[in-house]
């Protein structure tokens, strides 16, 4: 803070007063203004008190400007001081002078009556001459001015010292008869006169010492006052209001409470106040700004993500378009239903049903990861089923999950041609011919069940998936599996997202499991497939209980239509 | 080797890898985002343990309820320096924990044990 301009302000005040000869108005500081400059406080109104208008001090009274508050102390207190002073010097230079008058009275009197006894003889004045000397002596007297001896008849027969007329107020007079003895007829008159001038002069200067005094006692008091009160009062109240003036502008500036000179404890129990509340204000305002920025950033997020979810919404639409009609297989003696559902809209989980020269195909697919990449491998598997089957002709399961194998390791570069990923696909396949009633499968990580009756088959195919970059020596080995499907009997392709489903709480939380989806499966045989899927996906929910599902899930469920009666 | 502690979170299992006992844990369920970057150090720590000659038996206990695909494959990743390292000589044991009642992890810790043919893969089961 500016203790700088506290003590250049100092001295500057100082001069004007003593420059101003101390009249009451000049003795004040009048540069409040500059305070406000410095404080940056100009549009703050102020009155300049440097031309005092009337009722300027009232509205320094009132605390509009704080230079004010020393002068109006100084105009409050020191009218009183100084007639105090002034009086009291005055009253004592009075009483002191009544004192002295009443003293050399008294002397007047007693040298006359002491001149007039020595002279008093009867016949003196016959020769006045005798007493000369006696009259002479009164002349010791440094105040004595004049002495005059008259006979009874009031002739004056000696003068001694000036008797012109002084002025009667610096003349003391005393009279003496001269009585020879008690009770008899005075015989003349001594008139004695001294000067009180030695009085006046000192009470005159007692006089000019009382205003001095007081002259000097209000340049004092002037000078302590404004000192005193711009050191712990001014000051610290200017920090308080720089600080105020930073706060204003949610610069979190605290009051300084050791400063150069202590405020008053007032300002400092005040200055502590402004402290707590600044940090107050501080905390709030930073949560505030917390709020705001967290706000901002839930904002974007939540743009990012429409933005996000929209784009993968549209995914979606691409990737339903690329999965078959469900009623594909209507004309090969199927009863097809199916349950697919992505974890994220879109996801890794594929199939694929098609009827082609009287045959029907049947295939599930589980690419490594889901949402947007895995969706990517479908594609990959999807083009390359279908140059397969089309193209190349193939019809036997195994042979193209061998053909898919290569394909979609090519495709993705991990044939040692240095690709870094490590993808590939669980993927089961039927053949279906209605002819013959007979399904051909073949797996690749994906297993076929059926349940027939009270008894459930899992035909389990290869242990790995297939796509995967492979390991030298490594070779993949996928058999043909062959079942004659008899009525009554539902077959089950499923990826690993249907069975593991993660529910129960604490000891029993457990998957699913295989066994667990077989269960509820086969406990429904007698209801229609799309029926049975949709209690399945219910089931599941349920098994869940809350807890988040952790992979895409699809399943493929099929059986032979019940045999029109007319074939 | 410093011993590797990572918490469990939803998404990634307990690790405790305190290779100066020679036992290594993994427990909760692990399907992250990204396997390869949580499992990636864990298989160069271990890498780096086995390099170095200790007569030291090795437990690795294994206690997943549920692992994704791919960390699958990183658990593959981590078995197969491991049964390298049986292959020489140390002794190595995977104890595959399950829950009783849990085919799916049981018939995982099946699949797993058919590529093991020097380190031992103990089938654990726990009472529910």
């Amino acid at each position: 803070m500016t203790d700088e301009a506290i003590t250049e302000a100092l001295p500057a005040s100082g001069a004007s007063a003593s420059k101003r000869g101390g009249s009451l108005r000049g003795a004040g500081p009048r540069r409040s203004s500059d305070f406000m400059s410095a404080a940056e406080f100009l549009d703050v109104t102020s009155n300049d008190p440097g031309t005092m208008r009337p009722g300027a001090l009232r509205g320094s009274a009132q605390g509009r400007d704080l230079d004010s508050l020393a002068h109006t102390l100084f105009l409050r207190i020191y009218p009183v001081i100084a007639v105090v002073v002034l009086v009291t010097q005055i009253g004592i230079a009075w009483v002191n002078y009544r004192d002295q008058l009443h003293l050399y009275t008294e002397r007047a009197d007693l040298m006359a009556a002491i001149t007039a006894s020595s002279i008093a003889r009867p016949e003196w004045s016959a020769s006045p001459q005798v007493y000369h000397r006696q009259m002479e002596a009164l002349t010791l007297d440094p105040a004595f001015r004049s002495a005059t001896l008259r006979d009874a008849n009031g002739t004056v027969l000696m003068t001694l010292g000036e008797t012109r007329r002084a002025r009667s107020f610096e003349l003391i007079s005393a009279q003496a008869d001269l009585v020879a003895a008690p009770g008899t007829a005075p015989l003349g008159r001594l008139t004695l006169s001294i000067s009180a001038e030695d009085l006046r002069s000192n009470a005159e200067k007692q006089g000019i010492l009382a205003v001095v005094t007081s002259l000097i006692l209000m340049l004092a008091f002037v000078l302590t006052l404004h000192a005193n009160v711009r050191r712990h009062v001014l000051a610290p109240l200017k920090r308080l209001l720089l600080a105020m003036r930073e706060v204003e502008h949610k610069r979190w500036v605290a009051v300084e409470l050791d400063g150069a000179f202590r405020a008053s404890n007032e300002i400092d129990v005040i200055s502590q106040a402004f402290n707590r509340m600044v940090d107050g204000l501080r905390s709030g305002d930073e949560a505030k700004q917390l709020l705001q920025q967290l706000e901002q950033a839930h904002r974007k997020l939540a743009d990012a993500n429409h933005l996000v979810m929209e784009s993968i919404g549209y995914a979606r639409r691409i990737q339903s378009s690329v999965l078959p009609d469900r009623k594909a297989l209507d004309g090969t003696g199927l009863e097809v239903a199916v349950l697919w559902e992505p974890l994220h809209l879109v996801g890794g989980d594929y199939f694929w049903l098609e009827e082609i020269d009287g045959l029907g195909i049947l295939l599930v697919a589980d690419c490594t990861g889901h949402g947007v990449p895995g969706a990517f491998l479908t594609l990959i598997v999807a083009t390359a089923l279908d140059r397969l089957i089309h193209e190349r002709g193939l019809r036997d399961p195994a042979a193209i999950l061998v053909a898919l194998d290569g394909m979609v390791r090519t495709q993705l570069r991990q044939d040692g041609r240095g690709s870094e990923s490590d993808d590939g696909l669980d993927c089961g396949l039927c053949i279906w011919d209605p002819e013959a009633a007979e399904i051909r499968f073949a797996g690749a990580g994906t297993a076929l069940t059926t349940i027939d009756g009270a008894a459930v088959t899992r035909i389990r195919g290869a242990k790995r998936g297939i796509g995967y970059p492979r390991r030298t020596g490594e070779h993949i080995a996928i058999e043909e599996s062959r079942l004659r499907v008899t009525p009554g009997m539902t077959l089950y392709l499923m990826t690993d997202g249907i069975t593991d489903q993660m529910g129960g709480a604490g000891p029993t939380r457990r998957l699913l499991g295989h066994r667990g989806v077989m269960d509820i499966l086969a406990s429904h045989q007698q209801a229609p497939l799309s029926e049975q899927v949709a209690i399945l996906d219910t089931s599941l929910a349920a098994y869940r209980a809350g807890e988040g599902r952790r992979d895409d899930m699809t399943l493929v469920a099929f059986r032979p239509k019940a045999m029109p009666r007319a074939m | 080797m410093d011993r590797i502690q990572i918490s469990a979170t939803d998404r990634s299992p307990q690790v405790d890898f305190d290779f100066a006992a020679g036992h290594l844990s993994l427990r909760g369920e692990s399907y992250p985002e990204d396997a390869a970057a949580f499992f990636g150090p864990l298989l160069q720590a271990l890498r780096a343990y086995l390099a170095i000659a200790s007569e030291t038996p090795i437990v690795f206990e294994v206690r997943l309820a549920y692992f994704n695909s791919s960390s699958a494959k990183a658990l593959m990743n981590l078995f197969m320096p491991l049964e390298d390292a049986a292959e020489e000589g140390r002794r190595v044991t995977v104890e595959w924990r399950f829950l009783d009642g849990d085919e799916t992890i049981e018939e995982a810790g099946e699949d797993f044990a058919a590529d093991f043919s020097h380190a031992r893969f103990e089938l654990v089961r726990e009472a529910a």
